[in-house]
């Protein structure tokens, strides 16, 4: 185990290595002058200018060049937003926890409603029910995602009046910034409105929360189909079966163990596609996260944010991918002891 | 006059007849599969077809619902939007730019894709080491993100838009050749050959690709519903196809300001988005269940 | 009396365009203590057969029989959940490819647990929990194993084939059963190992009055470890009798050529000379031949042949042919 880890965190690291020569690369690629593409500063004077090209390195190799900028971003220098001349790091401080926020939350909701449901088809394969929510499923990951959100927007915000359409939280509520995470920060505050924001923001999050999870739902929905019909066809559900064990026992005690292991496997492959749903979601329901803020860049051409912005998102993405790879080792005995990651 | 069969004789269809067969079982998928061809029909003969030219303006009929509707008007089967522009006309001719340009897309892609993936099947070392990690860190990026950033870098526009889902879907293609190859290079038969002098071109061309040909396409498929969405997307957030033009994720986009009081001008590209994708994932799902048959039998 | 007696059990498997017959009117009868044999080549219907005694094929397969007694009891009759009941009860099942068998996310410990009857077990759940233990323990050390702590700790994918056939057979005597049916226990094993499970069995036989019905394609092998022999061709049964009477004299001239296709059985013959061996390969299930399906490779077939023959009794020594070799002996 003590293996796998290390084995993991060193990948971890190299991706993360990878990544930073990616948006390294970016600044370069990006128009206009690549100085000002990494640091943001387009207000800079000559002199100002002359001071951050020996501290990037710039005046010397490419190599170095790249060395200075992983020394910045270990220092959590990020350059400054090249519309509002913020620190990259503060914003994306500011509007990560939001975004965390959301994909979170749709993804537990995915995987409560997809995952079961899954089961169930696998179950009564071949039967009228599984035809019914294959169907379904394979509606659910072709709607496009924000006529989608429009559409929902229209029925439950506009027609029905039953959640609110935009924002995290209304703003008559005050909450002091703990953790960014909205339901945690309420929670932790004193206010005697306690428990009303916390009913608001939960009802803000509903929505954006349920349009992002449709898509991932129905993914995991025949994932775990799949796994549970192979699981139901492997010869040890056949032992078990003549060892006298009741269908019911069967399911219970092996079939989902072994299917949800399956499963998990594929969360952290799921996770990079709701965070691509999550982005357009954001922009339709006003969410303060990050990918409403990446969008926003790329309109005002804010290069540095561009560049901060993916570095941290796909950052991000790929730590969900390595906790999947860890709960799927502690849950599978088979892959604790293989030595290569795959 | 067809001859009679006489003696039961087992007769064995080459491999994609046999696909072609088990695919054609299922009725559902072959409506899917009409839908898949009509649309690459509508791609082809828009500009024939269309009623009115997809940017001229009526300006004598605004914002007219449907033809079903109290209000509508039959000469414009769809309605109109809020510049007077006939919106069927504008739904067939965006089926050339986002189902059209999604099938061009796919196509560059999946043949760049298929080259860099057996090449990098071929080699070993630490060269693919670092193509395989840096593959994995490619795909860990959001696909939209992606899109986005390398249309920053290229400048918004229907062409540069094409050119990042390009290269948005090339690692997709060189992650599932990569593993096709090598997995497809372990077996016997492949051995049998080298032993036999075949060099890694003949390998390739003659022995491997025949069989991993089938799940190239089905990737294909996947690649192409995901297209549409990612061209749709881009048209939504105003990065893809300019002002005028009838790309549906920007129609949708000119609706929204008017969803309120012309629903219609959001439920139609939407409508013929998610119509497209349905064709398009049917076709793939069909290919998959026929492909899986085949293998079982 | 019998402790199972099938008789005349068909088994078709249901299709849309025809239906296959895959097992045709095959007959089987077990003695209490008995060791039977079942032997046929690959795809001849016996692991159906086996399946079929357990109740566990699906519902694509169809099952009849003209007698299907168990202790007696005519279980045909009864309902299916009651049949289940009754079968899972007394008869066991190993199966080929151990390894497979054992849920792979359950340590063994957790799986002999589960097997543990629980009628044996008395006193609250927390005692009932320890006397689990005790129970999985006592069933390892019933089929060898010494090392018990190691063993219940590990994971099927953590032992050896061998090891983990011994588990599986420690399962199946976790409910005292009467009767085992070994499904190819050995297929894919090392020799050394094979001996171990065969002797294994052996032993349980003679130690617990266990009757074993062995399934295996090797006639050979399954000579040394047996009392009686069922041999079955094509989903068609061939012959029936003691080892000796199938080894040293069989009637049929399909057991006649697994006997010469043997080295053993043939120590006397030259040296560099070829041993005996049927043309041809067996039918595919989509094609049977009419009759008696041995008959395109049968040397004896003759015209009589495209109708299946009637299974004539010579002293228990039972066999299925127009033309027997019972005359030249």
């Amino acid at each position: 185990m003590l293996l796998f880890s290390l084995r993991r965190l060193n990948l971890l690291l190299f991706t993360i290595l990878l990544l930073t020569l990616l948006s390294f690369s970016l600044s370069y690629l990006f128009p206009g002058d690549p100085l000002i593409n990494i640091t943001g500063r387009v207000l800079a004077t000559p002199e100002q200018l002359e001071v951050l090209r020996q501290q990037y390195a710039f005046d010397q190799s490419v190599i170095e060049q790249y060395w200075s900028y992983l020394v910045h971003i270990a220092n959590g220098d990020l350059g400054v937003s090249m519309s509002s001349h913020i620190a990259i790091s503060t914003e994306v401080l500011s509007v990560m926890p939001a975004t965390i926020e959301l994909t979170i939350t749709a993804l537990i909701i995915a995987m409560f409603f997809g995952v079961p449901i899954g089961f169930i088809a696998a179950i009564k394969h071949k039967k009228t029910t599984d035809n019914i929510i294959l169907a379904v499923a394979m509606l659910g990951y072709s709607i496009p995602v924000f006529w989608l959100g429009l559409l929902a927007i229209l029925v439950f915000s506009i027609q029905l009046g039953w959640l609110p359409s935009a924002g995290q939280i209304s703003l008559l509520y005050e909450i002091k910034y703990v953790t960014g995470i909205q339901l945690f920060d309420i929670m932790l505050s004193d206010s005697e409105y306690k428990w009303q924001a916390f009913q608001d923001a939960s009802s803000h999050i509903i929505l954006p929360a349920c349009v992002i999870a449709l898509a991932p739902a129905t993914i995991f929905v025949r994932i775990a189909r799949t796994a549970m019909m192979e699981v139901l066809e492997s010869s040890y559900i056949r032992a078990a079966n003549s060892k006298g064990l009741t269908f019911k026992q069967i399911i219970y005690r092996h079939a989902i163990r072994n299917a949800s292991v399956k499963v998990v496997r594929h969360i952290g492959l799921q996770f990079a596609n709701l965070v691509t749903i999550a982005m357009v979601t954001e922009m339709i329901f006003n969410w303060p996260g990050i990918g409403r803020w990446l969008i926003e860049s790329i309109y005002q051409r804010d290069y540095t944010a561009i560049q901060g912005g993916l570095l941290i998102l796909s950052s991000f993405i790929f730590i969900v991918h390595i906790i999947t790879d860890f709960i799927y080792a502690a849950l599978n005995p088979i892959a604790r002891d293989t030595h290569y990651g795959s | 006059m067809a001859r009679d069969k006489i003696y039961q004789e087992e007769e064995f269809p080459s491999p994609l007849l046999q696909l072609w067969h088990n695919f054609r079982q299922n009725p559902v998928v072959m409506i899917g599969f009409g839908c898949f061809i009509f649309l690459v029909v509508l791609a082809i003969f828009s500009p024939l077809l269309t009623p009115y030219s997809p940017i001229e303006s009526h300006l004598d009929s605004l914002l007219l619902p449907p033809a079903w509707s109290d209000d509508g008007n039959i000469s414009f089967l769809l309605g109109t939007d809020n510049l007077g522009r006939d919106i069927l006309s504008r739904i067939m001719s965006g089926a050339s730019l986002t189902f059209g340009i999604s099938f061009i897309v796919v196509i560059i892609s999946m043949f760049i894709g298929v080259v860099i993936g057996s090449i990098s099947a071929l080699t070993k070392g630490i060269k693919s080491s670092f193509l395989n990690h840096f593959l994995d860190v490619i795909l860990s990026i959001p696909s939209l993100l992606l899109a986005i950033i390398i249309v920053a870098i290229l400048g918004p526009g229907l062409e540069n838009t094409l050119w990042a889902i390009v290269m948005v879907l090339i690692p997709q293609f060189v992650h599932i050749t990569r593993n096709a190859v090598t997995e497809e290079f372990a077996k016997d038969y492949v051995l049998a050959s080298k032993l036999d002098g075949a060099g890694s071109m003949r390998l390739l061309i003659y022995s491997i690709f025949p069989n991993i040909i089938e799940k190239i396409i089905s990737q294909a498929t996947l690649a192409q519903s995901a297209a549409i969405l990612d061209i749709a997307a881009l048209g939504f957030l105003g990065l893809g196809a300019p002002i005028p033009l009838p790309e549906w994720g920007a129609m949708l986009k000119n609706g929204i300001d008017l969803f309120y009081i012309a629903p219609w001008t959001v439920y139609m590209p939407g409508l013929a988005i998610l119509f497209a994708v349905v064709a398009t994932n049917l076709v793939g799902e069909g290919m998959r269940h026929a492909l899986k048959l085949r293998k079982e039998s | 009396m019998n402790l199972l007696d099938v008789r005349n059990l068909s088994i078709e498997l249901q299709s849309a365009n025809n239906p296959i017959l895959a097992v045709d009117r095959v007959s089987l009868s077990m003695k209490e203590g008995e060791v039977r044999g079942l032997v046929g080549e690959s795809g001849s219907g016996k692991s159906l057969l086996a399946q079929a005694i357990m109740g566990v094929l699906d519902e694509r397969w169809k099952v009849d029989a003209d007698r299907f007694h168990w202790r007696g009891v005519d279980i045909l009759r009864l309902p299916v959940d009651e049949r289940k009941k009754i079968i899972a009860k007394d008869v066991a099942m190993i199966f080929q490819e151990p390894m497979s068998c054992l849920d792979p996310t359950a340590t063994i410990g957790e799986q002999l647990e589960e097997a543990v009857d629980d009628e044996l077990l008395h006193g609250f759940f927390w005692q009932k929990r320890q006397q689990r233990k005790m129970a999985a323990t006592k069933l390892l050390h019933k089929v060898g194993i010494k090392h018990h702590e190691v063993c219940t700790k590990s994971y099927a994918h953590q032992l050896n084939e061998a090891l983990c056939q011994r588990v599986m057979i420690a399962m199946a005597l976790a409910g005292r059963p009467l009767l085992l049916i070994a499904d190819e226990p050995t297929a894919a094993m090392e020799s050394t190992n094979q001996g171990q499970i065969f002797r294994l069995l052996a032993s349980l036989n003679q130690l617990k009055n266990m009757s074993i019905l062995l399934i295996s394609h090797d006639l050979e092998t399954v000579t040394h470890w047996t009392n009686t022999i069922t041999v079955m061709y094509s989903g068609q049964f061939v012959e029936a009798g003691t080892t000796e009477q199938i080894f040293n004299q069989p009637y049929h001239p399909y057991t006649r050529a697994l006997v010469d296709s043997s080295p053993k059985a043939n120590m006397k013959i030259p040296a560099k000379s070829r041993l005996m061996a049927l043309p041809g390969s067996i039918p595919i299930l989509q094609h049977l031949p009419i009759g008696c399906r041995l008959g395109p490779r049968c040397p004896r077939a003759q015209k009589q042949c495209v109708h299946a023959p009637k299974v004539t009794n010579y002293h228990g020594h039972q066999v299925s042919c127009h033309y027997s070799l019972k005359g030249t002996y």
